[in-house]
């Protein structure tokens, strides 16, 4: 079952010259019923029919759909990891569980991986305000259907107590070349780490920082409001994003040519190649993007760069064109696809 | 001029040192970017990651860590270092002792501040166990198995009774 391209994806939030989007998860579980390491197949139904119910209840399954086990295949689960919707340890687990995802695809539930519920709110840009906004509604909501284990002292209490409290991790997914290629990029991501926050690549974890993306995120989920704690980051987040434009400021001012060299070789080969990796596209890309920013590049968009970066991943290219591919194949498919994009020769539709 | 310890290529620019219990020092090297990658501060500030707080707990596994366990959920002490998670909501009870000094080490509190449940049971348990009755008399009328849906109609009639908290 193919998704619409998520809403967060359209490049129509605050700030998006620099930060792709903003995320905020919150981590739960359910009263009396033990967490994953100690949840036996009948815990983990119970678990599912009672978040199930909820949303029933809720008439939130008119607003989006709930995956269980059976849609949630190998494939579609490394495409739904893709579109940032689950987590590598929800694809990597083999408990029964289920995602909840609503229609526009910025609002989406984990039901039984390292918490017994996990849900977050994706916004399109630097929206730390109005995705707390909108996931405390959703908690709201949920709250009044299901007890949750909490104590006075430690807060909601999860799996892992790196995330009790309030259960919140908040996050934006930020775009930095001109640091990187300003060699200012360590320096500033030291100073975001020193006031207790963590970067981190792509895809969440120990995962690889590709095309200068970077993943900026609270650490600590205790002892601060949820507000106070999206408050710390979003002033850390505006200071980058200075450093961000100043460096590209820099680099405009001081070497032009290089960087329209590096853009203009990046657009050939997008709108060239006839085998490109994954990898290579997210480079490529990423640098195209900067182009788009600086005014090198006018006929492209950056809701299509955005689009383009998930799209092109493995499991996304093989169920837009509905076939298993080997990697070699993805390859070929993903560079026509790339081309015919940048190129207007296909319609966009997810 | 040293190289990294870690990645062994770049030239160390961060001098850590780490004292341990007995005064013994060790001394070492990193380049900025494994130092960044390792969640180390600037000038030998050491400042370990939440990730590396968890690492750290694996490799010093104890006896009492066997012995110390939740009651509720049977999962040791010593699971939970080595697997970084906890078996059920009284473990937080039943390992406070151990887990409070790491849970302030790792969040520079142990008290929360922020949103709580409203008050009350939503009693979800019991309205799920009332929404697998109900379901199952549908299946035995469907079957026209009377006798058992008298019988799940009874049961019905006897969760309903009783109070909810």
């Amino acid at each position: 079952m193919k998704l619409k391209i998520g809403k967060w994806l359209d490049n129509s939030g605050p700030e998006n010259d620099v930060v792709l989007s903003t995320r905020i998860r919150f981590a739960r579980n359910l009263k009396n019923i033990p967490f994953e390491i100690k949840a036996s197949q009948a815990d983990q139904i119970s678990v599912l029919e009672m978040v199930g119910y909820a949303l029933e209840d809720l008439d939130l399954l008119k607003t989006g759909k709930l995956l269980n086990s059976q849609d949630l295949t190998l494939l579609y689960t490394q495409y739904l990891l893709e579109r940032h919707l689950v987590s590598p340890d929800f694809a990597g687990s083999k408990l029964r569980h289920a995602l909840y995802v609503d229609d526009d695809e910025t609002l989406s539930m984990m039901v039984n991986e390292e918490d017994h519920i996990r849900y977050q709110v994706i916004a399109s840009g630097l929206d730390f305000a109005g995705s707390l906004n909108r996931i405390v509604e959703f908690d709201d909501k949920l709250e009044s259907e299901l007890d949750f284990a909490y104590s006075a002292d430690l807060g909601f209490l999860t799996a892992c107590p790196t995330n009790v409290g309030t259960g919140m991790r908040a996050s934006v997914l930020i775009h930095l070349p001109g640091l990187v290629l300003t060699k200012e990029i360590e320096k500033v991501l030291r100073g975001v780490i020193q006031i207790g926050l963590a970067v981190r690549g792509l895809y969440g974890e120990g995962t690889e920082t590709k095309g200068n993306f970077f993943q900026v995120s609270n650490q600590q989920s205790l002892g601060r409001s949820e507000t106070e704690i999206i408050e710390i980051l979003d002033k850390a987040v505006r200071q980058v994003i200075q450093y961000e434009r100043k460096a590209r400021e820099y680099l405009g001012q001081n070497v032009k040519l290089e960087i329209e060299d590096k853009v203009y070789r990046a657009e050939a080969i997008l709108k060239s190649a006839r085998i490109i990796t994954s990898e290579e596209t997210m480079n490529f890309l990423g640098i195209l993007r900067l182009g788009v920013i600086m005014a090198m590049i006018a006929e492209v968009d950056l809701k299509t760069i955005n689009e383009l970066m998930i799209i092109t991943k493995p499991a996304n290219l093989q169920i837009f064109y509905n076939q298993e591919m080997e990697p070699n194949e993805r390859d070929e498919k993903r560079a026509s696809l790339i081309r015919n994009r940048l190129l207007n020769r296909e319609k966009p539709n997810g | 001029m040293k190289v990294c310890d870690i990645c062994q290529k770049n030239e160390s620019s961060i001098t850590i040192t780490r004292v341990d219990k007995d005064g013994k020092s060790t001394e070492m090297h990193l380049c900025s970017k494994c130092a960044l990658e390792k969640g180390i501060g600037e000038a030998g500030k050491v400042k370990l990651s939440v990730l590396e707080i968890l690492a750290e707990l694996k490799d010093k596994i104890k006896d009492e860590d066997r012995r110390l366990v939740c009651p509720k959920c049977g999962i040791a002490f010593a699971d939970f270092k080595r697997l970084g998670r906890l078996g059920c909501e009284n473990c937080y009870n039943a390992f406070s002792e151990r887990l409070l000094p790491l849970i302030k080490r790792i969040h520079g509190s142990s008290k929360h501040i922020g949103r709580r449940p409203t008050d009350g049971d939503k009693d979800a348990k019991i309205k799920l166990e009332a929404k697998r009755l109900r379901d199952e008399l549908k299946y035995a009328i469907a079957a026209e198995d009377y006798e058992k849906a008298a019988r799940i109609r009874d049961e019905i009639k006897k969760t309903e009774k009783e109070p909810s908290g």
